[in-house]
């Protein structure tokens, strides 16, 4: 008779059962880590210094991970390890022996030395060859925008083909900005009313607008196509809806629009119209 | 109730009606360190005097209200509340018949020192006062406290935003010379302005409608909806689509009446060869109506106007600039048939036949699909017809 007595855990089994649907849901979904972070995670890079702001992102994620499941684990094994049990003596203990405070030590070094500096020399070099590293602004290269935020929008100027701002070429646009490929392109940011903030997503590129004071930026599109402009600063009402598209042509392309839009704004300018004639003096 | 005009207030005062002393916008002389000599220090925002915005509306208003055909279709709708009265006013001793609201919220009026019989729409001071509350804190950052259209957020914005006091209305589908209905107001708030600042607004119909009172009653007395001599119109109709199943042949038959007959291209560009043009109109080959022939000509427009400065309107090239009011068939033809006020863009409806405006909206759709947002296309499209090949 003994062969046939089942042991039935109730616990063990749940667990088993929980655990290997779990693992069937993932295999028949076809759910790889990267379908994860395609879905999930951020848009592919589209600019220069991207990439490296996704290594630094990516980075912090895994580290921070591995912490997180270093702290659980040593959370919960003691739990099940230490857990009451019949002759099992509860101890107390302060943590104030010199072999627990050598470890706290060492952890606290680990974390707050090593794994941090790591992540602010890396974070350090990013700014300094992306962020920071402004485009010259007098080289033929550097396409510059003059961006002026308002409630519920943004407007933007362009230099147009003379390469100088308030002209009667100046390329005029209202929530849709378009910029050559591979090339630098250099902001000013200024707002008419509350703080907002200039975010392109797909560029790793975020500013705060300033009412009052000129804010600069800059990034270089690698990717030819339409990308999103969002508002990143809760500026009113209708802050949801301040959203712009970014059109990044390829240059030959880009040089054609140029001209047309150039030729287009000199239609609609009007001399005598004078608080249209927004531009400013141009900030480095 | 006190909390809340302090709480408005205070927002009204953060959208700041003052440039600060370094905003980079005003454009001030400089000394040679480039400082402003003249400006003291900046002001912080508690050193600023308080902005006296007024948010309770004390007086009721009585505004021009639809021409007895609405009211007749209102009768039609609703029995109960609207009957025509034979005898409804007495004026001298002659009876004036009309049609009676029980609710009295319209009302048909003698004006004896004008000597005209109008029908009026009665808007409470508390209804009033509602619409000026939403207005204050959805509307006012561009079209300003006083309606004028020289709010802060709206300075330096061309199209410049609406100026309430005047009775100009662009893209509310309802024929320029009219005043635009209610539901036309409505319909365009809730739509916005594609292109620019002007969002679709997603407010309820009961704070649309207040608010839509509330503008209409900031015209001044004797202009728009507080003139007797003043109509409201409505959205264009039409019949329908005649053209449902056709659109290939009506893309045909709206470049001919572009190009031909509504001679849309002495303002808006035009987008056929010289040749092509010569056989439409039945022209001597080689004959141009004007020069820059592909782009649109400017106007200035004295009904718009900002700070006393007439505006210069660019006409739209459907290959490149954005269309304010929707680009489907139906929201063309009810722009083109309806023309855009105070403009040089005419009432097409009642000069043109319907299937021939049906036709501009097709083929006006189908130059914005193929050719807007592709800019190497619209360059090859464009050159061609300005090398002449």
């Amino acid at each position: 008779m003994n062969a046939l007595r089942l042991s039935f855990n109730p616990a063990k089994t749940l667990t088993r059962v929980l655990a290997s649907s779990f693992a069937l849901f993932l295999f028949s979904a076809g759910v790889s880590a990267q379908d994860v972070v395609n879905r999930w995670g951020p848009t592919p890079s589209a600019s220069s210094y991207g990439d490296d702001f996704d290594d630094l992102f990516w980075l912090i994620t895994a580290l921070v991970s591995v912490s997180f499941a270093l702290v659980v684990i040593l959370l919960v094994v003691p739990l099940i390890r230490d857990r009451a049990r019949p002759g099992k003596k509860a101890s107390y203990d302060h943590g104030t022996s010199l072999h627990d405070k050598r470890f706290t030590a060492c952890v606290s070094i680990i974390v707050f030395v090593v794994l941090d500096a790591w992540v602010l020399v890396i974070a350090m070099e990013d700014l300094q060859t992306g962020f920071w590293n402004y485009p010259n602004p007098d080289n033929a290269a550097t396409y510059k925008v003059e961006v002026l935020g308002q409630q519920w929008a943004w407007n933007f100027r362009a230099t147009g083909l003379d390469g100088e701002f308030g002209t009667p070429d100046d390329i005029l646009t209202t929530n849709t900005l378009t910029v050559p490929k591979d090339r630098p392109i250099s902001m000013n940011f200024t707002s008419k009313d509350v703080i907002h903030s200039f975010f392109l997503p797909d560029m790793r590129t975020k500013r705060d607008v300033n009412p009052g004071s000129v804010n600069i930026a800059w990034f270089e599109p690698v990717i030819a196509g339409d990308f999103d402009i969002l508002c990143a600063e809760l500026c009113g009402f209708a802050h949801y809806q301040m959203y712009g598209k970014l059109h990044v042509l390829e240059q030959d392309v880009f040089d054609t629009w140029e001209k047309e839009a150039s030729l287009m704004a000199q239609a609609a300018y009007d001399k005598n119209d004078t608080e249209a004639h927004w531009a400013w003096e141009w900030q480095e | 109730m006190k909390r809340l005009t302090l709480l408005l207030a205070g927002a009204a005062l953060s959208l700041g009606m003052t440039l600060p002393a370094s905003d980079p916008l005003t454009v001030s002389e400089g000394d040679e360190h480039g400082h402003d000599s003249s400006a003291s220090a900046p002001e912080g925002p508690h050193d600023r005097p308080p902005l006296d915005v007024v948010l309770d509306i004390h007086t009721d208003a009585w505004l021009r209200a639809p021409s007895e055909d609405w009211f007749e279709a209102q009768a039609e709708l609703d029995p109960d509340r609207f009957s025509y009265v034979d005898d409804l006013l007495d004026i001298d001793g002659d009876t004036e018949g009309g049609y009676q609201d029980k609710l009295g919220e319209y009302e048909l009026r003698y004006d004896a020192e004008e000597d005209e019989i109008a029908y009026w729409q009665y808007i409470s001071a508390d209804r009033l006062t509602q619409g000026r509350r939403d207005y204050v804190q959805f509307c006012s950052s561009c079209h300003g406290f006083d309606g004028d259209g020289y709010g802060r957020s709206g300075q330096h914005l061309r199209p410049p935003p609406r100026n309430f006091t005047k009775p100009f209305y662009k893209f509310t589908k309802v024929p320029g010379h009219l005043l635009p209905s209610d539901e036309s107001l409505i319909l365009l708030v809730e739509r916005g302005l594609n292109g620019t600042p002007m969002l679709p607004w997603a407010l309820s119909r009961d704070q649309l409608n207040d608010i839509i009172q509330y503008l209409k009653s900031l015209s001044p007395e004797g202009v728009g909806w507080r003139d007797v001599y003043s109509e409201v119109g409505h959205i264009v109709e039409s019949d329908g689509d005649p053209w449902t199943g056709r659109e290939a042949e009506a893309i045909q038959a709206g470049q001919d009446v572009y190009h031909g007959t509504a001679k849309c291209y002495s303002c808006h560009p035009g987008y056929v060869t010289p040749e092509k043009l010569a056989e439409i109109n039945g022209l001597p080959a080689g004959s141009m109506p004007r020069e820059n022939f592909t782009y649109p000509i400017a106007k200035i427009t004295e009904n718009y106007e900002v700070q006393g400065v007439p505006m210069l309107l660019l006409p739209p090239d459907f290959t490149w600039q954005d269309v304010r009011a929707g680009t489907t068939p139906l929201e063309l033809f009810e722009t083109i048939g309806a023309g855009i006020g105070g403009t040089a863009m005419p009432q097409w409806k009642g000069s043109l036949s319907d299937k021939d405006i049906w036709a501009m909206a097709y083929y006006v759709r189908s130059l914005i699909e193929t050719y807007k947002g592709h800019p190497e296309k619209r360059a090859e499209f464009m050159s061609s017809l300005r090398t002449g090949r």
